[in-house]
């Protein structure tokens, strides 16, 4: 679990055009969290954050895609994610 | 409520989030392996038609020849693995297989020399762009 229950994160990349646009900051909430689809989320994949919106939720699997379907590397690369990948929903945007 | 979010994106420290791509779609281009597919076609007929003495221009129209096999092999791939999607597959189910093959026609023009084989790896390799283009559509 992340130390505060708020993080700040600024998008780079195109992947969530036109929903939030590169340099946008985007404030997420890390506790509490019970997914859901239509969420848009960030992710930790290999140290690296994502971030991306819930598609389907079929049990523990989570499928994840960019609202920018031509340029985006998603569920429909990387397969679907598991919860303990998600670290928070975005619920601020700036 | 929107206040003390308001506060909160100021205050905290930013980290980066991706909103991820490989590559942007627009880079993906089946030109490259058709370009490579037409050469591998091109160094057959020369080869075919050197006079025998000519050792040097034999070993170079050869290396040629490697290389864009190679080339185009290299190419087929990277649209399979990076560009192809599931979505693709439902609408074009021997998809797999038709990579499969093209990119043993790659490595067959590498071991001949063989005009029917280099027309070969063209048509697959047309089919695969053609694909492409509808998935574009």
């Amino acid at each position: 679990m992340q130390f505060f229950p708020f993080s700040r994160f600024t998008i780079h990349g195109n992947s969530m055009l036109p929903t939030l646009k590169p340099g946008q900051n985007v404030l997420i909430r890390c506790w509490f969290y019970q997914p859901k689809v239509g969420d848009i989320v960030v992710i930790k994949q290999n140290k690296r954050n994502i971030i991306k919106r819930i598609q389907k939720i079929q049990g523990y699997k989570y499928f994840v895609e960019g609202d920018n379907e031509k340029e985006s590397t998603d569920s429909r690369t990387f397969g679907p994610i598991f919860k303990q990948e998600i670290v928070g929903k975005v619920v601020y945007v700036r | 409520m929107m206040k003390i979010l308001e506060s909160l994106i100021k205050l905290l420290p930013a980290k980066i989030v991706y909103a991820h791509c490989d590559i942007p779609c627009g880079i993906y281009d089946p030109h490259t392996a058709q370009l490579a597919a037409k050469t591998v076609l091109k160094m057959v007929q020369k080869i075919n038609e050197l006079p025998e003495e000519d050792k040097n221009n034999f070993v170079r129209i050869v290396m040629v020849k490697e290389e864009h096999a190679e080339l185009c092999k290299k190419e087929i791939l990277i649209l399979w693995a990076d560009y192809f999607k599931e979505e693709h597959l439902e609408k074009f189910p021997d998809l797999h297989n038709l990579i499969w093959q093209t990119t043993k026609l790659c490595s067959e023009n590498k071991r001949t020399v063989d005009e029917v084989k280099a027309n070969e790896l063209i048509e697959a390799v047309n089919t695969i762009a053609d694909i492409f283009e509808q998935t574009k559509k």
